[in-house]
């Protein structure tokens, strides 16, 4: 068992014990959830990590650096906010394929410049916002986190970027 | 919208697969799916704890407790709370933009509003197990201290500069 699989048993540990505490069935209705949502995205997660499979194959790996590497600059975290934007679908199907392009060789900023810009800027997401809450509202929103992906990228460059 | 997804999704996958067959035949097309299902295989520990928590913490915490503690806030108290019902609130767009319209008809203010959705974007606590097992802890960390001011900031700014604008959103909602 890695690291990883072992900080995240201790959250779940936690919260099963809680529910299971609480006497009133939690525990089991909370695994029940979890085996639901988790069978209901299986197909998708099967779809998702094939198109990663795909990807790393296929993807010239020097071209991702020059894109987006490491040593891209601001112009590389420019390139990742605006492919978070277009990035369409949950977490289930975006996660991954971030995370294959990360261990493709983008760098630690544009990473989570594109992170930051799917979950915050996606345009999908714009328009169910603009359906429920309407225009003028996602337009304000839109409007003053437009920076944020790039220099979330370029601080977390500078305070993280040398170690690895 | 999930079965559009799986459409969508199964094209990419057919795309990509034809663009593997064309630059080195079946074997990179088998390469690419044995790679693909591999590292599904290696994170399947931990994406079962990281949906093993979402779905507690989907039971412990229900929607409406989440509305309704935010019903009262306004204010600095009002921006504070929304971040932390926003980072706390289970569910995708079509749940907590739902619940995002019912707190401005309830009175919320616009920087309420944005502290809560963004929030949801930046701090989601159901999502951060998927990330941490996915992007792993280096990344995971690094993203939540450098985005960690963003919902309060974008609260108080959208606050400060368009609040007063939250009359019209508010008379525009579907009823």
């Amino acid at each position: 068992m890695n690291l990883a699989t072992f900080t995240l048993l201790i959250p779940a540990g936690i919260l099963f014990a809680y529910a299971w505490r609480r006497g009133d069935g939690s525990h089991r209705r909370g695994l029940a959830k979890g085996g639901r949502t988790l069978l209901s995205v299986l197909p998708l997660l099967l779809l998702a990590f094939t198109t990663i499979g795909y990807v790393s194959v296929l993807l010239p790996q020097e071209g991702l650096q020059n894109l987006m590497g490491p040593d891209s600059g601001w112009r590389g975290l420019l390139r990742a906010q605006g492919m978070g934007m277009l990035m369409p679908g949950g977490p289930y199907v975006v996660l991954p394929l971030i995370s294959t392009l990360y261990q493709l060789g983008t760098g630690l900023g544009a990473t989570i410049t594109l992170v930051t810009s799917w979950s915050s800027l996606s345009l999908l997401n714009a328009l169910w916002e603009a359906h429920f809450i309407g225009w003028r509202f996602t337009l304000i929103r839109w409007t003053l986190l437009l920076p944020f992906p790039l220099l979330v990228g370029l601080l977390a460059e500078a305070w993280f970027g040398g170690t690895s | 919208m999930r079965d559009y997804t799986i459409l969508i999704l199964g094209g990419v996958v057919l795309l990509l697969a034809g663009a593997a067959w064309r630059s080195g035949g079946w074997e990179l097309v088998l390469a690419g799916a044995v790679g693909g299902v591999k590292t599904l295989l290696l994170v399947a520990p931990l994406l079962l704890c990281a949906f093993l928590i979402a779905g507690l913490i989907q039971v412990l915490l229900t929607q409406e407790k989440v509305a309704y503690w935010l019903g009262e806030g306004s204010g600095w108290r009002g921006i504070f709370l929304a971040c932390i019902g926003g980072a706390l609130i289970p569910g995708g767009p079509y749940v907590y933009y739902p619940i995002a319209a019912a707190l401005l008809r309830a009175g919320a203010s616009l920087g309420v509003l944005v502290a809560f959705v963004s929030a949801k974007n930046v701090w989601p606590v159901v999502r951060l197990p998927l990330e941490f097992a996915l992007l792993g802890p280096r990344l995971t960390v690094a993203r939540l201290l450098t985005t960690f001011l963003i919902p309060p900031l974008l609260g108080f700014l959208a606050q400060a500069l368009a609040g007063r604008q939250v009359e019209a959103i508010r008379e525009n909602l579907k009823s």
